[in-house]
């Protein structure tokens, strides 16, 4: 139990520090795509993707961890992948996002966390599970991507790691936007952990090595997977409604990790304080949390167990849950920002 | 005269959607003072600042997790 749990936080701390000083957002990334026309920090997603199948990969042949082989839940993917989409957008952050917010004091965020256990501990083992099941049990037989294609999985590792090279190049190479920066207060170490700017790359590099170092670590634990946000998160609620401790596991230290981890930079960084937003952003934050709570489920993973490491591993699930958030993330963005936008330009180019 | 934009308690992206709107109906060197206290948003607005040729002439943290910047209208 007290090697699950050292095992778990040290983890989560990493992890929790690391997306709150990188501003590491899955939404943002997703919603910038169309929002401001800019890939830069979806191509971050795709670092982590690329560094993590090689870590996995790499441990997987030398036989440390292994992988599951139970086919792809094709239409919950689906489904649950687009409902996820519009859900992390009104919560104003993914599961992941939502944890870490929570750290730095965004109440928005407490109340779309609560949401997102509660709708994923319904899907899992409440009055949703019916439909969760019935959508989880469509499958096909192939699981991965490189069994369809009847290939090595390092044939993907290597594409996939030298196209994001590249796109890594070519991003990098570009004239350099001449971005204002805050005067330092601070120097040293203490500069570079609790003030500097952290390029999304570099964010992005970290998140990948903690994301390959969670699987030994886990599964030290008697747990085979890497960083999985949802399940711990319908656990805990669970747990503490039930008393039933099986439900605790190397996750659930993990997701508690993520929020101290982001307590402690914030603090450290002079970024934490409680913030309320408005009713109605509350509002949005508490039908999303749910939403999520259901799409994340039923898609078998959120923007990070299928969007980051389901995907790492060319499980099916992770690139078609990659598509389904995308979907849904523009759908959302399209309907609480894009047209507010225009309908704006519209008035004022009337008066 | 500069105009005030207060977005604090305004989650991302709003701050910097409210802060393109605003500017829209500005003038050439006109300043936009934003308030803000979304993290993500001392990531963005900078970032839009210099995409858009817009100058920052200010920005500074003046409280825990509040940020004050100011922008020059570019062109």
């Amino acid at each position: 139990m007290l090697q699950m749990i050292v095992l778990g936080i040290i983890c989560g701390l990493l992890l929790g520090f690391v997306l709150q000083r990188g501003r590491f957002c899955v939404v943002g990334a997703y919603r910038d795509l169309i929002l401001a026309k800019d890939g830069r920090m979806f191509l971050a997603t795709f670092v982590v993707i690329a560094i993590q199948s090689i870590g996995v990969y790499a441990l997987n042949d030398t036989g440390v961890i292994q992988f599951g082989n139970d086919g792809f839940p094709w239409l919950g993917t689906i489904v649950g992948g687009f409902i996820f989409g519009i859900g992390m957008v009104l919560a104003g952050g993914c599961a992941t996002g939502t944890w870490y917010r929570a750290g730095e004091g965004m109440i928005g965020s407490w109340v779309a966390l609560f949401g997102y256990m509660l709708g994923a501990a319904m899907t899992k083992y409440g009055v949703w599970k019916v439909a969760g099941d019935n959508l989880l049990s469509y499958r096909t037989n192939d699981t991965y991507i490189h069994e369809t294609l009847n290939v090595s999985p390092w044939v993907l590792v290597i594409i996939v790691t030298l196209l994001v090279g590249i796109l890594v190049i070519r991003e990098l190479r570009k004239p350099k936007l001449p971005i204002f920066k805050m005067k330092p207060k601070k120097t040293g170490l203490a500069h570079i952990l609790f003030e500097k700017r952290w390029h999304p790359f570099v964010t992005a590099l970290l998140v990948g090595l903690i994301a390959i170092m969670a699987w030994p670590l886990s599964a030290m634990t008697g747990r085979m997977f890497g960083l999985g946000i949802t399940a711990p998160s319908a656990n805990i609620l669970t747990f503490l409604i039930t008393g039933d401790d099986a439900l605790i596991d190397w996750g659930t230290f993990l997701v508690v990790g993520i929020f101290l981890g982001a307590f402690i930079a914030a603090k450290g960084s002079g970024e934490f304080r409680w913030r309320l937003p408005d009713m109605k952003t509350l509002r949005n934050n508490a039908i999303g949390g749910v939403t999520m709570g259901f799409g994340a489920s039923v898609a078998g993973g959120c923007t990070i167990g299928n969007g980051l490491v389901n995907s790492a591993l060319f499980a099916w699930q992770g690139w078609i849950a990659i598509i389904f958030f995308l979907l849904g993330t523009w759908v959302a963005t399209y309907f609480t920002i894009i047209r507010k936008q225009k309908q704006a330009a519209a008035a004022s180019k009337a008066a | 005269m500069a105009k005030v934009l207060e977005t604090t308690g305004m989650v991302c992206p709003f701050p910097l959607v409210e802060a393109k709107e605003a500017i829209a109906d500005m003038v050439k060197g006109e300043e936009l003072i934003i308030n803000f206290d979304c993290t993500q948003a001392t990531e963005s607005i900078p970032r839009w600042a210099a995409t858009e040729g817009h100058e920052i002439t200010e920005f500074e943290q003046i409280d825990d997790a509040k940020w004050r910047i100011i922008v020059k209208k570019g062109k």
